[in-house]
């Protein structure tokens, strides 16, 4: 099954994805980015691929899953 | 295709930003890496990926002794923005959590209402006259006051504001003596804050929590807190109002833009990206080479500048559509306005909610505007509009 991920190695907080996907990305005391546990497998594509596509670090991937972009 | 070539002065300040999209078209082109003679001599890179490569490699490319280029009137490093790792990590994160959107979501209330006053105003000046300068009367005060607000800063003091922002940031390439003592202007007006947080006598802020703040374990020195202080007042005030104000200029030059964003204010937000993709207040930040390299061919050795110039790489035709054209409905917009890497903007989530919260209540007040005499796109200079008597 396909599960977003973000590399907290990429990450640096431009919470791009919690304004584009907020169902899906959180946000922590730092301001870094973290996909809200339990939602990995099941989010809405749409939001996701917008998140990603938007992500200026190129860190959200898609793992099991075609590349979104 | 542009039949232009670089400059070999090329320069990314001031006039030279006037025709500044013709030398990127020119560039990413002709020469994505080149060589100017500008400001000591410089190294610029043009290409998205090779700009993102280098901000991912803090190792290589250093922001000593400064990534503002040419310097602001000081001689001191700013912090975090002049350090290197590891010394960086412990300095930024202090200010990490003053400026996550959680944070910033708390300023809302106050956004809002700074910005429909402001706006309110404007409105009420075209009564008066038919010609309003907005930069003036809504771009420019517009983050002043929010960030005041936010920082700590005395409302009685920010009339001052504006032209140290002029002399420091706009003066610096014409005249560096005016610059360097509205620089020092700031450094005493920095102290008397920290001076009077020391007394308990400071409005609460990020000033006041720097004070409380420690950085391995110890408090900041009086030299860090000046740093801090004074790389906050610069990147919080003119960075913002030029965001606004080049919007408003697009938008003034563009009536069925104004009409899709009036009639539908939820798409101001990737309107904003675009904006800040394709007349973004930083086109580009420098950097020095740590050891010798090669970056798309061109050697570069160690302790040669290097200018990221983002607003170049905003427009790299590999990434993006017609990237010449402002397409306010575009939504990949993966742009470097903000740069990336460690050192990307820590006030992006302040400045976005900023630039969106303003434009739609500009729209929402001021009816169908345009450009009262012809405008430079870039800086935070007059912007002259009148109404067109539609909508």
């Amino acid at each position: 099954m396909a599960e977003v991920w973000i590399d907290p190695a990429r990450c640096q907080g431009h919470a791009r994805c919690f304004m584009l996907a907020p169902e899906t990305f959180e946000i922590d005391d730092d301001g870094y980015g973290h996909v809200i546990a339990g939602r990995e497998g099941s989010y809405d594509e749409e939001n996701v691929r917008k998140a990603i596509r938007n992500c200026p670090e190129r860190a959200i991937k898609v793992i099991g899953a075609e590349p979104a972009s | 295709m542009s039949d232009r070539t670089v400059p070999q002065d090329f320069d990314f300040h001031g006039k030279a930003l006037d025709t500044i999209f013709d030398d990127y078209e020119a560039m990413l082109a002709e020469k994505p890496v080149g060589h100017s003679s500008k400001y000591g001599g410089f190294w610029y890179i043009s290409k998205s990926d090779d700009i993102f490569e280098a901000e991912q490699d803090p190792d290589t490319w250093s922001v000593g002794p400064s990534m503002i280029l040419p310097g602001f009137g000081t001689e001191m490093p700013l912090i975090p923005i002049d350090i290197d790792p590891p010394t960086h990590a412990g300095f930024r994160k202090l200010l990490l959590p003053m400026f996550t959107p959680m944070a910033i979501n708390k300023l809302e209330p106050g956004m809002h209402a700074t910005a429909e006053e402001l706006a309110a105003e404007v409105k009420q000046a075209f009564e008066a006259d038919g010609v309003v300068d907005v930069s003036h009367r809504f771009a420019r005060p517009y983050p002043t006051i929010i960030f005041s607000r936010l920082a700590g800063y005395p409302e009685a003091d920010w009339p001052m504001f504006d032209q140290w922002i002029d002399d420091i940031i706009y003066e610096r390439t014409k005249s560096p003596e005016t610059a360097n003592k509205a620089g020092d202007d700031l450094v005493a007006y920095v102290q008397r804050l920290i001076d009077d947080g020391r007394a308990g006598t400071a409005q609460h802020g990020i000033m006041g929590d720097l004070l409380d703040a420690k950085v391995d374990g110890r408090p900041l020195t009086n030299d860090e807190l000046i740093s801090y202080g004074y790389l906050l007042f610069l990147a919080g005030l003119d960075t913002t109002a030029w965001a606004i104000r080049s919007s408003l200029w697009y938008l003034a030059g563009n009536l069925e833009a104004q009409r899709l964003l009036r009639a539908e204010p939820d798409r101001v937000p990737d309107a904003a990206e675009e904006f800040l993709r394709t007349l973004s207040p930083v086109q580009a930040m420098a950097r020095t080479a740590k050891k010798d390299t090669t970056v798309r061919g061109q050697e570069i050795q160690a302790g040669e500048r290097v200018v990221l110039v983002f607003g170049a790489g905003n427009r790299d035709p590999e990434v993006y559509d017609k990237p010449n054209d402002i397409d306010i409905t575009r939504e990949n917009n993966r742009h470097l306005a903000f740069g990336g890497g460690i050192h990307r903007c820590l006030g992006s989530n302040l400045g976005r909610k900023e630039l969106v919260i303003s434009l739609q209540h500009f729209l929402a007040t001021i009816p169908e505007f345009e450009l009262a005499e012809d405008e430079p796109w870039h800086g935070v200079g007059s912007l002259r509009i009148r109404l067109t008597g539609g909508e």
